[in-house]
C-alpha cells in the first residue's frame, strides 16, 4: 500500500480566514497535498485503494475541507454555505477521485443534523468526518425505486428495540461501509409516506447480509443489502416515527440543491482534461480546430456556464434565508444532462486518434469512458429525470392534474 | 445584484418598465421616445451629465426584460447603450437619446470604409440589422475593425433599405452609406465597439428572458383551461414534462444573466448568458407555439411574435459565431497534455 503523506493542516491559521484569503489556503493546501496517483488527469493515476482514500479524505477534513458548514460543536469548520462554495470550487477544479462517504457527510450528516438527539449528533457526526463511519443509503427497494412511498422494509417496536425486515437495493458502497441509512415502515403499506421512520443500522449487525451487484463499469459497486430480524436499538432511530418521510423530503430539498457543489468545477476539468489531450493528438488537435467542434466546446462551456449559475444562485438564495423548495430539481435536470451531452462529446473524439495511441491519449479515454458509464447513471439516481421534470411541472409550475 | 450606494435595488424598475411599456403599446416612435424618457427609463445607464441615472448595467436589465415581456416596438436597448456610448465625445447628441428628443440605433452587422477630408470623415459601405433605421434621426456605424461614427439618417448618401427578418415589431433595415461626409468629431473610438457589443449580450439575453416568459405564462395558461379528451391539456405527462423543460430553460436564463452582472463576470460570462438565452428562449417560444396548436399561429395569440423577436435577437447578435468564438478562445487557452496532470 501506498503511503501517503500529508502535509499537516494548517488550522491555526486556516480557522481565521475568509473570503479570497479562504480560497488561497484551500487552493494551497490541495495543490501540496493530493497525491499524483489520485489525480485521474495524470499519467500517475492509479485508482486509490479504500484505506487510501479513507486516509486522504480524513487529512481533507482535518484541513478543512469536509464539515464546512457543520457546527463545531460537533466536529464541523462552522464556516458559511458561501465559504462551502469556495471550497468546492477548489475542490471541483482537480481531478479527485469522488468520497467514499459522500452518503455520511451528504446525506446522513444533514438528516441528522436536522432531527438527531445531541447524542447522535455527538456520536455520529463526527465520527463521519474522520471516516471512522463510511455510511451507504438503504432508501431503494426492488418494489420502490422512483415511488419511495412503496417500500415494504418494516421496522416493528418492542420496548427500546426495533426489529427491521426488508430488502434494500442499489446499496452503492454497502460492501465498504460501517452504516446504513434505512428508510422503513412502521405501519401498513397503505399509509404510502406516512409512518416512515429512519435508522442508522450497523452493517456488522447480526441478521444484516450485503450482497454486491456487478455493474455496468465491471466492479462490484453497488449491493443488495438483505435485513432479517435485525435489532436496532431506539438510541439509532433518527427523528421521531412518523417523522422519517418529512424529515428526508426537508433534507433532500436542499441537498439536492447543494450536494457535490464541486460539480460544475470538476465538470470544467474534465473539459480542459479533454481539450488538452486532443491537442497533444495530430489528428485530434486538427479536428478541435474545426469550426464544427468549436460550437461543440462552445455548447459544453455554456453548459457549464449555467450549472455554475445555478449553484451560485441556489447559494446566495439559502444564505439569504430564502427557502429552496423543489428548485434544486432544476439544477439536477441540468447538470445530468449536460454532463451525460459531454461525456458523449468526448467518446465521439477520442475515438478518431492517431494510431498508435500516445500516452495522453490512452489515460483519457479510460478517463472519459469511466465518466461516460458514471454519466448514465446521473439522469436515474437522486431522482430519476422523470421524477425531476414531474417535480418541477407539479411543484413549481403547479400544473393542474385535475380533470 | 448589488445595492447601489444610494440603496437602490434593479428590481425596483421593473414596476415602472412594465407600465411604460405597455402605455406605449399605441404610440408612434417618437412619442414612446418621449414616454420612456419622461419614466427616467433612457438614460438608466448614462451619465448624470447627459440626464441620465448612471446605473450599473444590471439596472438596465429589468427595463428590457419588461421591453421584451411587453414586445415594445422601439429600439430601447439601442437607446440605452447609445446613452452612454455618447456620453463623453458627443454629450449633446447623449442627452437628446436620454431626452427622448433624438431616436437613434445601432447597426449591428457590417462596416464601412472612411476617408479623411480635412476636418470631414466620408463614409463607405454597408451595414445590416439595423433596428427601426426607417424611423430614426441617427445610427451608429462600425468603421473597419475599429472605431465607430454617428451618422445622421438623413444625411446625403444614406439610403435604408427593407430587409428580411423575423421580428415584424422592431424591423430590421439595410443601410448602404453612398460617400456620406460627417464631421471628423462624430467618430468614437475604437474601444466602444467592444463594450457596445458585451453590454448588448446580457441585453439581449434579458429581453429574450421577458419574452420567454410570457411564452411559458402563456403555454401554462392554455396547458391548464385547453380541454381535449375529456380532461385539460396539463393532465398528460407529456404536456406537463414539456413544461417542466420550459422552465429549466427559462431558468438557465435568467441565472446566467445574474451572473454576467456580478462582481466577477467578464466576457465569458456574457456570451454564455446571451447564447443560452438564444437556446432556450428558441426552445420555450417554440414550446410554447407547439402547446398553443393552431391558436399560436393567430394573432390573438402572441407567442410567435416574441418566437419572431428571440429568433431575431439570436441573430443580430451571430449567436453561431459567437459559440464558435467562444470555443475556440477556450481552446486556446489550454496547453497540450504532457505527463504532468491538467489541473496544475
Amino acid at each position: 500500500m501506498t503511503v501517503i503523506e500529508i502535509t499537516p493542516p494548517e488550522a491555526a491559521t486556516t480557522g481565521e480566514l475568509s473570503g479570497e484569503a479562504y480560497r488561497v489556503a484551500m487552493r494551497r493546501w490541495l495543490r501540496a497535498n493530493l497525491p499524483a496517483t489520485f489525480r485521474s488527469d495524470s499519467a500517475a493515476f492509479s485508482l486509490p485503494t479504500l484505506s487510501q482514500s479513507i486516509a486522504w479524505e480524513a487529512a481533507m477534513y482535518r484541513a478543512g475541507l469536509a464539515g464546512i458548514t457543520w457546527p463545531k460543536a460537533y466536529g464541523g469548520h462552522g464556516r458559511t454555505l458561501r465559504e462551502h462554495l469556495i471550497a468546492n470550487q477548489e475542490i471541483g477544479a482537480l481531478a479527485i477521485p469522488e468520497s467514499v462517504n459522500s452518503i455520511g457527510k451528504e446525506l446522513a450528516g444533514p438528516i441528522i443534523l436536522a432531527v438527531g438527539t445531541e447524542e447522535q449528533k455527538h456520536r455520529f457526526l463526527p465520527a463521519i468526518l474522520e471516516l471512522r463511519d463510511v455510511w451507504c443509503q438503504g432508501f431503494s427497494e426492488p418494489e420502490a425505486g422512483s415511488d419511495l412511498a412503496g417500500l415494504r422494509t418494516r421496522a416493528t417496536r418492542s420496548g427500546d428495540t426495533w426489529r427491521i425486515n426488508g430488502q434494500k437495493i442499489w446499496t452503492s458502497g454497502a460492501y465498504r461501509a460501517q452504516r446504513c441509512l434505512v428508510l422503513a415502515r412502521t405501519g401498513p403499506l397503505e399509509d404510502r409516506h406516512r409512518g416512515l421512520a429512519m435508522f442508522a443500522v450497523r452493517l456488522d449487525a447480526k441478521g444484516v447480509r450485503v450482497r454486491p451487484i456487478k455493474s455496468i463499469d465491471g466492479r462490484e459497486s453497488f449491493c443488495e443489502v438483505f435485513f432479517d430480524d435485525v435489532e436496532v436499538l431506539q438510541s439509532d432511530a433518527l427523528g421521531a416515527p412518523d417523522e422519517g418521510w418529512n424529515a428526508a423530503i426537508r433534507v433532500l430539498e436542499i441537498e439536492r440543491a447543494t450536494n457535490r457543489m464541486y460539480r460544475s468545477w470538476r465538470f470544467e476539468n474534465e473539459l480542459r482534461h479533454l481539450i488538452s489531450a486532443c491537442k497533444s493528438d495530430p489528428v485530434l488537435a486538427q479536428l478541435v480546430a474545426d469550426r464544427h467542434y468549436e460550437v461543440r466546446f462552445g455548447e459544453v462551456v455554456v453548459d457549464i456556464e449555467v450549472l455554475k449559475a445555478h449553484v451560485e444562485t441556489a447559494v446566495d438564495a439559502l444564505a439569504n434565508g430564502d427557502r429552496i423548495g423543489a428548485r434544486g430539481s432544476l439544477a439536477k435536470l441540468h447538470w445530468s444532462e449536460a454532463h451525460q451531452r459531454f461525456a458523449a462529446l468526448a467518446l465521439e473524439l477520442l475515438g478518431q486518434a492517431s494510431l498508435p495511441p500516445l500516452p495522453a491519449v490512452e489515460q483519457a479515454r479510460r478517463r472519459f469512458e469511466a465518466i461516460y458509464l458514471q454519466a448514465r447513471a446521473e439522469t436515474i439516481y437522486a431522482g430519476t429525470t422523470e421524477i425531476q421534470l414531474g417535480i418541477i411541472a407539479d411543484r413549481i409550475l403547479q400544473l393542474s392534474k385535475g380533470k | 445584484m448589488s445595492l447601489t450606494g444610494e440603496g437602490l435595488q434593479p428590481s425596483e424598475f421593473a414596476v415602472t418598465a412594465a407600465r411604460a411599456v405597455a402605455d406605449c403599446a399605441a404610440l408612434g416612435l417618437r412619442e414612446q421616445a418621449r414616454h420612456l424618457a419622461n419614466d427616467g427609463l433612457l438614460g438608466v445607464i448614462a451619465s448624470q451629465d447627459v440626464g441620465g441615472l448612471d446605473l450599473p448595467l444590471a439596472f438596465a436589465v429589468p427595463v428590457v426584460v419588461a421591453a421584451g415581456a411587453g414586445l415594445l416596438g422601439f429600439p430601447l436597448m439601442e437607446a440605452l447603450l447609445l446613452g452612454r456610448a455618447l456620453q463623453e465625445s458627443l454629450p449633446r447628441a447623449a442627452e437628446a437619446v436620454v431626452t427622448g428628443e433624438m431616436l437613434a440605433t445601432i447597426a449591428w452587422q457590417g462596416s464601412v470604409r472612411a476617408e479623411r477630408e480635412g476636418e470631414s470623415i466620408v463614409l463607405n459601405g454597408w451595414v445590416a440589422r439595423v433596428a427601426c433605421a426607417a424611423e430614426v434621426d441617427s445610427l451608429l456605424v462600425r468603421i473597419g475593425t475599429g472605431a465607430v461614427a454617428l451618422v445622421p439618417t438623413d444625411s446625403e448618401g444614406v439610403v435604408i433599405e427593407d430587409a428580411s427578418g423575423l421580428d415584424l415589431t422592431v424591423p430590421e433595415h439595410s443601410v448602404r452609406l453612398q460617400g456620406v461626409t460627417i464631421p471628423a468629431a462624430s467618430v468614437l473610438p475604437a474601444s466602444t465597439w467592444n463594450l457596445l457589443c458585451s453590454d448588448a449580450s446580457v441585453l439581449r439575453a434579458a429581453t429574450i428572458l421577458g419574452s420567454a416568459e410570457v411564452c411559458l405564462t402563456l403555454a401554462q395558461e392554455h396547458a391548464s383551461t385547453r380541454r381535449q379528451f375529456g380532461r385539460a391539456l396539463s393532465y398528460n405527462q407529456a404536456i406537463r414534462h414539456a413544461l417542466a423543460r420550459q422552465k429549466l430553460g427559462l431558468e438557465g436564463i435568467r441565472h446566467a444573466i445574474t451572473r454576467s452582472v456580478g462582481d466577477e463576470a467578464g466576457a465569458l460570462q456574457r456570451d454564455a448568458a446571451f447564447l443560452a438565452a438564444g437556446v432556450y428562449g428558441s426552445a420555450v417560444s417554440e414550446g410554447a407555439l407547439q402547446i398553443h396548436g393552431g391558436m399560436g399561429f393567430t394573432w390573438d395569440v402572441p407567442v410567435h411574435r416574441h418566437l419572431r423577436r428571440v429568433r431575431a435577437l439570436q441573430a443580430q447578435g451571430e449567436a453561431s459565431g459567437t459559440m464558435a468564438a467562444l470555443g475556440r478562445r477556450y481552446i486556446d487557452a489550454i496547453t497540450p497534455a504532457s505527463d504532468a496532470a491538467v489541473s496544475g
